[in-house]
């Protein structure tokens, strides 16, 4: 235990000193871990984001809403509705009033209530929300049905043909972009790390002669490098989730205030794991470039 | 006497050669054995190879040819994690002392122990009982700016006595202080000696060599060319006496 204690000891109170007898660079050190993983949690959780959104854009994907013109009297509608049924290629058609419109748009999330009051009239259509058998349909009916008469002109419909391939286009972009970056980053990061510990080595390079005279073993006299590092990634990694941590969900709410009709939501699970990634991602960052660091000159 | 008992010396080389990477050969079939409890002192010009001897003894280097056996372990295959247990047994100094600045007398004799995980429960008593072998008690708080060299050549065999080595590795260890404190310094070796240490001193000092009347080992040009007990600093033909 005596043993354990002194070595532990040793190690967490030279790497407490050596980080700040070279304060600068060990203070650079945290810092671009810091961006590291700031960067590694902001992609993640954006590209979740958009993930959510092509997940429900996919459900909703082999549905369409037919807008009626204010001036369709119900049983035109009622006709049209059961002239739609009749098609084939379509499974089912819902009635939905301009009420029911009006009731479903008060659901949208992060949409103030008295903001729609002071509209007074209701400027929504009603729709007849057809579900077709096959997604390729879909450009079909949409043109069967954009001429009638019937049919409100601003817009016709919702059929956005390539909404979906364009947010999945965007996801990847993104993540290529940002996983660039990212490797970029950790490669500097961990360049950086290296070299506060070389430094650390080389202020404390009487000292190691000595221990190395007097019999220390190598792990010895590598633990507080070690610890150094693992101090740094740590520092770093605190500070980015934190950020990320108490940041998401005001970015959530802000962003659902501006896109109201895209379906961003706050994953409470998810952003725990991004979290615990970040962190291990410091550490794995700090272990790193304190090996690279420690290693060479304990070959001696 | 000791040559009819067959025991095991503590150090023997066996036609050791040294060349270093860059070509020079600093040693060349040198074959030595010191017994337990011998005191040695290692004499020669600068660039002769003590230096290298003492290098080799604590692995520092690897030879390139021979043997060298400490204790009947032999150098050449002791494992690089094995190494420090070799060191604790040697205790080292050297001409410039290597104290650390920033610690105390105290905390520079500790040291040794600390960063060789010895108990801390044992630390106090031991650091105490070498400062007062080399009588330094109450100078334990003092830096070694704050001391004469004659002082921080005492700190340093402190230092290196913690450990209770089988051996006492002195490289040069006068070569800093004037002939007054070098005899104090001597003093104490012989006491070290006398505990049933092994001295080994590489030195420059010629009228120390010839007072003491000791076993010398001459080396010149990489090569033992004397090797003699109660000798001088110079083969007795060279002597003007």
């Amino acid at each position: 235990m005596h043993r354990l204690w002194n070595r532990v000891d040793f190690a967490f109170s030279s790497a407490w000193q050596n980080f700040w007898r070279n304060a600068a660079v060990s203070i650079a050190s945290v810092l671009i871990v810091w961006v590291v993983l700031l960067a590694l949690g902001s992609l993640l959780l954006v590209l979740h984001s958009l993930d959510q959104i092509v997940a429900l854009e996919k459900t909703k994907a082999s549905a369409i809403s037919v807008y009626l013109a204010d001036t369709t009297p119900l049983s035109s509608a009622m006709d049209f509705k059961l002239h739609l049924e009749n098609d084939p290629r379509v499974t089912a058609v819902t009635y939905v009033s301009k009420d029911q419109a009006m009731a479903r748009f008060r659901q949208l999330p992060a949409l103030d209530p008295s903001v729609i009051d002071t509209l007074g009239t209701n400027p929504l259509p009603a729709s007849l929300d057809v579900t077709v058998r096959d997604i390729r349909d879909l450009g079909a009916i949409d043109q069967a049905v954009r001429n009638s008469p019937l049919v409100d002109r601003s817009p016709a419909t919702n059929y956005e043909p390539n909404v979906i391939d364009k947010i999945i286009l965007l996801a990847r972009v993104a993540g290529i972009a940002g996983l660039v970056l990212i490797v970029g980053l950790t490669g500097l990061s961990v360049f950086i790390i290296m070299l506060t510990i070389r430094t650390a080595i080389y202020l404390r390079r009487k000292e190691i002669e000595v221990m190395k005279l007097v019999g220390a073993t190598d792990w010895f006299v590598r633990w507080p490098f070690i610890v150094e590092g693992l101090f740094v990634g740590v520092v770093g990694a605190v500070v980015a989730v934190l950020i990320v941590g108490f940041g998401y969900r005001p970015a959530v709410v802000n962003l659902q205030s501006v896109l109201i009709f895209v379906p961003l939501s706050f994953d409470q699970y998810y952003l725990r794991l991004v979290l615990a990634a970040m962190l291990g991602f410091g550490l794995l960052l700090g272990s790193v470039g304190s090996y690279l660091g420690v290693r060479r000159f304990l070959k001696q | 006497m000791a040559a009819l008992m067959p025991v095991v010396p503590l150090i023997s080389l066996q036609g050791v050669h040294k060349q270093y990477p860059n070509g020079t050969v600093a040693l060349r079939d040198v074959t030595l054995v010191v017994p337990k409890q011998d005191f040695v002192f290692l004499v020669g010009p600068s660039g002769a190879g003590k230096s290298t001897l003492v290098r080799l003894l604590i692995r520092e280097e690897k030879v390139t040819a021979g043997k060298i056996h400490v204790e009947g372990q032999d150098l050449s295959r002791l494992k690089r994690r094995h190494l420090p247990f070799l060191r604790r047994k040697i205790g080292m100094v050297f001409q410039d002392f290597k104290l650390l600045p920033n610690l105390t007398v105290f905390q520079n004799v500790a040291f040794a122990l600390r960063v060789t995980e010895g108990a801390l429960r044992h630390l106090k008593p031991k650091v105490e009982e070498v400062l007062s072998i080399v009588g330094l008690e109450g100078k334990e708080n003092k830096f070694p700016d704050q001391l004469s060299g004659g002082e921080q050549q005492r700190v340093a065999i402190a230092r290196a006595l913690v450990h209770d080595p089988k051996i006492f590795l002195a490289d040069e260890p006068t070569g800093n202080l004037d002939p007054a404190t070098s005899w104090e310094i001597i003093q104490l070796l012989l006491q070290i000696n006398a505990r049933g240490t092994t001295v080994l001193m590489a030195t420059h000092n010629r009228e120390i060599v010839d007072v003491m009347r000791r076993r010398v080992v001459a080396i010149e040009g990489g090569q033992i060319v004397r090797d003699e007990d109660a000798g001088g600093y110079h083969a007795p033909a060279l002597e003007s006496r």
